[in-house]
């Protein structure tokens, strides 16, 4: 009968595709897990540095494995671990995901390897400051290395602004506010914070700092939730919908607000650098860039405020691998972390390139000088902050985000009693890691 | 070679269970298994604090669920919102979801033109991947660019907030899953209708019964098992189905769209937390096990073995 | 009596076409914005098209993952599954229709707690036994916790127990073993009953996501939704429409010919396939 022979072909072909790819015996095999989250071919990007890495290192090969969102990559990496997997032997996490890697002993610090080369201090000095603070440990050990890199930054219309008489961006809260009114219309949003859709926490530190209190510091058992800068700071994000009438009530969601702002649906976004390639190609209007508006804590500009974002580069071991494969695991981190690929990977992408010197390397160079919307969202870095990381960040994240959302929507009209009944439960929390 | 009455016998005796043996360890090893040590795991709390991966947990009996169902606790807080968004998901989808499936398979029975353009018309949402099927609906529920938005704005209407508004969010996930099943029970009816034989309606229809008559009299006691098989199946997909969170919003704002399974999801990857997710897992097995087995006994009720 | 009748009719059909349109509308506009420019949402200026039709979204979507190998691998995928699923499933029906054991009950009911479990949060634990077995990052893996499917026995269980016992006994007085009698009696008398099943599980297998994503990590053998889930997470410069409806409409188009060209055969072999 037909069909029994075509069930049986069939049978055979899944039984043969069973066995996948094998490597040369002696080659050492990188596993290089990565998040996805922009539009570009992460993997294809991938492939050709591994490409080139192998190239300069005989003997060593990459494997890149794409891992889905921030989150998925996070969820499948513990999955596979606690599941007695090998794992990644380097991964682009979170930046904020340190303390619950290396409490659960998974990964190292990098420190080791900064301390046996010849130049280590200049290797470090190289990354700006302000994307390191994510990657050391209170005692100053580096435990990861800036890679795919962010910053909120407003992105502004400037035909809007220019026609509405504005010559320049809004440099502090006061004047944000002015211009938005100025240009919301009924087709018009004049201002998208997208605190909406899961995660307000990141949009929410720029307004905490800028109000003069981010809330952490370089301690992980310390959160400072329910200080009346932070206070001040989530009832100015939930008067720009609703007093103020600029923007949704309860926020732009986060996919959106790019859409949104391109569409010319709205004046001026809050959204991270990661998306300045994207709105500069599609636009067809002139795109201004500029610092996020300084708060309360400085009009004169020592109030600009925003924190750190994005991804870093983690190292995996539980002390099985041989110095040789650390020795191999090392060099890609340090290719990958090189001027010339980080001036290649923040021009293809748009993430910031981390070190001070890729922006002194091609292509980067001639498209910040082409675009100076790019040296822009960089010289903001002098003024962030750290982005939200503690013990148990998962858990006090979902905290955090929970108690915005619920005072953003206007569930909890009473911010500071919100704030209070968090700050608790957070400091609960943090107490057996004190 | 020929056996003996005897080994014949044995062969007899073990014969059904070798025929179940592959079914059976298979779900022992997916399925059971791990589910019934996710009670074990319940009942213990995993070491918390520093250095926390080299400790044992703790055996604390039912604390971990005291804590869940703590309105102060920070896990309970939002477990107990949670719970009840599940049951109100589940009986809504249930709820509107099969009647709207078997009033579509009684629309789309027989004998009209185009028949398979309307089933495809109402089936074509089960054929989709979830993930692509709620990115379809976050662009149809966006705020600033959504069609629901932009249709509603063509009637002049401001549009509504079908993703931030936390009274309306969890309405909006509803309709996602309500789309996304009512062609697939419809299939299940669709089947149930044609079984029933044309000749029952001519019969009743010359002794005068009209189109009301016959659904409540005729279909509806014939369709009675497919109903409670639909209805079954409709419950273990409302609380075993909420990927499409991911792209409608995270079950948020504040926790008032999110389902219990994707709170475990939300929470599993912290070891502190591994207790609490236990526990609620094991309520969320409790649950379906409830509705299933409660309409399983009325769908078996009355076969004959 | 007559005009409540033709009432009804019409009420009938102005029902369906309006839940024929609100169903469909999502579709409609998921194939308009896959041909419009990505940089202009629906909510400006024409709702329908945009200043052109273009395909660059689904250029762009072709060119973000390696699609042809990802079809081939979900076709792998759902039809190893099938396949083995169709040989355990029978076994098992025929062994709960006709055979009297003991436990008979108790050992059908757990089976069937497949159905109440989610396997979404047994992750860990399932990736630690397919440690255990050496079959990480491989196509068994993939296929290997659905290969039991309480699912098909259930169904088979019900369509076997329709089956005529006398046929069954006739093939045995002429001599027929275990197999025969299951080949010839049970299975020829259940077609509808497969192909039921087939259409169920073909569908939630092309469809699964979150198990082939944590268990396989080479491309070579990863399915369909793992290469839509690429062109989903772009979290950081916000929503595609354009492209991530293209990709989805890339995803499901085999699905939707096959349910289209056999919609009819498959609504009448869940007629009879017991399933009322």
């Amino acid at each position: 009968m037909a069909l029994r022979r075509v069930i049986y072909v069939l049978l055979a072909a899944a039984l043969l595709m069973t066995f996948g790819v094998t490597y040369a015996q002696d080659d050492i095999v990188i596993d290089f897990y990565f998040p996805s989250a922009t539009a570009n071919d992460a993997e294809g990007i991938f492939e050709r540095y591994a490409g080139l890495f192998e190239e300069e290192n005989p003997g060593v090969v990459v494997n890149p494995i794409f891992t889905g969102s921030y989150t998925d990559t996070r969820n499948t990496i513990l999955t596979e671990l606690q599941g007695g997997g090998a794992g990644p032997d380097v991964a682009v996490m979170l930046s904020i995901d340190l303390y619950s890697f290396a409490e659960e002993g998974y990964i190292i610090p990098a420190q080791g390897f900064i301390d046996a080369m010849d130049n280590g201090a200049d290797y470090v000095n190289d990354f700006f400051p302000a994307l390191m603070a994510n990657g050391v440990d209170e005692m100053g050990n580096v435990w990861a290395i800036p890679f795919q890199r962010s910053t909120p930054i407003l992105y502004y219309n400037a035909d809007l602004l220019t026609e509405a008489g504005y010559d320049s961006p809004p440099t502090n809260n006061a004047e944000l506010v002015e211009i938005a009114q100025a240009l919301t219309t009924d087709e018009r949003d004049g201002l998208l914070v997208p605190v909406a859709g899961g995660f307000p926490i990141w949009m929410y530190q720029s307004f905490a700092i800028a109000y003069g209190q981010n809330i952490v510091s370089d301690d992980p058992t310390e959160v400072y939730f329910n200080t009346p800068e932070a206070v001040a700071a989530v009832e100015f994000v939930r008067s720009l919908g609703t007093d103020l009438g600029v923007g949704p009530a309860g926020g732009a969601a986060w996919g959106d607000t790019p859409v949104a702002f391109l569409a010319g649906q709205a004046a001026m976004i809050y959204h991270t650098t990661g998306n300045l390639t994207r709105i500069l190609n599609d636009a067809d209007f002139e795109v201004g860039v500029w610092y996020l508006p300084s708060g309360p804590a400085g009009d004169d500009g020592a109030g600009y405020g925003a924190p750190t974002g994005g991804g870093n580069l983690y190292i995996f071991d539980d002390g099985s691998k041989s110095a040789e494969e650390l020795d191999a695991i090392w060099r890609w981190v340090m290719f990958l972390s090189s001027p010339e690929i980080q001036a290649d990977w923040g021009a293809t992408t748009g993430y910031i390139a981390a070190n001070a010197s890729a922006w002194e390397t091609e292509p980067l160079a001639s498209l910040a000088q082409e675009h100076p919307q790019y040296g822009i969202a960089r010289d903001q870095l002098q003024h962030v902050g750290k982005e939200f990381s503690s013990y148990a960040t998962i858990t006090i994240q979902g905290i955090i985000n929970g108690t915005l959302e619920s005072i953003l929507t206007g569930e909890s009209e009473d911010a500071q009693a919100a704030m209070d009944a968090a700050q608790e439960q957070i400091d609960g929390i943090l107490a057996e890691y004190r | 070679m020929r056996l003996s009455a005897r080994q014949r016998s044995l062969v007899g005796l073990l014969q059904p269970y070798l025929l179940i043996a592959p079914t059976l360890v298979l779900v022992l090893i997916f399925n059971v298994a791990p589910a019934f040590r996710t009670v074990n795991d319940s009942l213990y709390k995993p070491a918390r604090g520093l250095n926390a991966a080299g400790r044992p947990p703790e055996f604390v009996g039912l604390q971990n669920f005291r804590d869940i169902f703590d309105d102060t606790h920070y896990m309970g807080g939002r477990f107990l919102r949670t719970l009840r968004n599940t049951v109100i998901f589940a009986a809504a989808t249930v709820g509107i979801g099969v009647p709207l499936g078997l009033m579509t398979a009684l629309l789309l029975n027989r004998g009209q033109p185009l028949l398979g353009l309307w089933r495809f018309a109402v089936f074509y949402p089960s054929l989709l991947p979830l993930i692509g099927a709620a990115s379809i609906w976050s662009f149809v529920f966006s705020d600033s660019i959504g069609l629901a938005n932009a249709l509603l704005r063509t009637v002049g209407h401001p549009g509504l907030n079908w993703l931030g508004d936390r009274n309306l969010v969890l309405f909006s996930v509803v309709i996602v899953n309500i789309w996304k099943q009512a062609g697939y029970f419809m299939i299940f009816f669709l089947a149930g209708l044609q079984n029933i034989s044309r000749d029952i309606y001519e019969a009743s229809s010359l002794d005068g019964a009209g189109p009301m008559q016959q659904f409540v009299y005729l279909t509806m006691p014939l369709l009675r098992r497919t109903l409670l098989f639909v209805v079954v199946i409709a419950f273990t997909f409302a609380f075993q189905t909420v990927e499409q969170l991911q792209a409608l919003g995270e079950g948020g704002p504040a926790d008032s769209a999110n389902l219990l399974l994707y709170l475990v999801f939300q929470n599993i990857s912290e070891r502190r937390n591994w207790g609490y997710v236990n526990a609620m897992t094991i309520v969320l097995i409790g649950l379906v096990l409830v509705f299933t087995l409660s309409n399983f006994l009325l769908f078996e009720r009355d076969e004959p073995t | 009596m007559k005009d409540a009748n033709l009432l009804l009719r019409r009420f009938g059909a102005a029902l369906k076409a309006a839940l024929a349109i609100a169903f469909l509308i999502p579709l409609f506009f998921t194939v308009l914005v896959s041909v419009r420019p990505e940089a202009e949402p629906v909510t400006n200026g024409n709702i329908f098209f945009g200043s052109e039709v273009t395909l660059d979204n689904y250029q762009r979507a072709l060119d973000i993952a390696p699609w042809s190998l990802h079809y081939l691998n979900s076709i792998v995928f759902v039809a190893g599954t099938l396949l083995v699923q169709l040989l355990t499933v029978t076994a098992a029906a025929y062994a709960f229709a006709r055979m009297k054991f003991f436990g008979r009950n108790i050992l059908l009911l757990i089976i069937l707690l497949q159905l109440m479990i989610p396997s979404g949060v047994l992750l860990v634990q399932n990736f630690r036994t397919i440690q255990l077995l050496g079959l990480f990052d491989t196509r068994v893996a993939l296929m290997i916790p659905y290969w039991g499917s309480a699912f098909g026995v259930l169904l088979l269980r019900q369509t076997f127990r329709e089956v005529p016992l006398e046929l069954e006994e006739a093939a045995r007085i002429d001599g027929a073993n275990l197999y025969q009698v299951i080949r010839h009696v049970y299975i020829t008398n259940a077609i509808p009953a497969y192909l039921a099943f087939a259409l169920v599980s073909v569908s939630s297998h092309w469809n699964e996501f979150l198990w082939p994503f944590i268990i396989t990590r080479s491309e070579e053998i990863r399915p369909l939704t793992v290469g839509l889930n690429k062109l989903i997470k772009t979290t950081d410069q916000g929503a595609f429409y354009g492209q991530l409806m293209a990709g989805t409409l890339i995803v499901i188009m085999p699905l939707v010919i096959l349910f289209l060209v056999f919609q009819r055969q498959f609504v009448e072999s869940f007629a009879r396939s017991g399933i009322r």
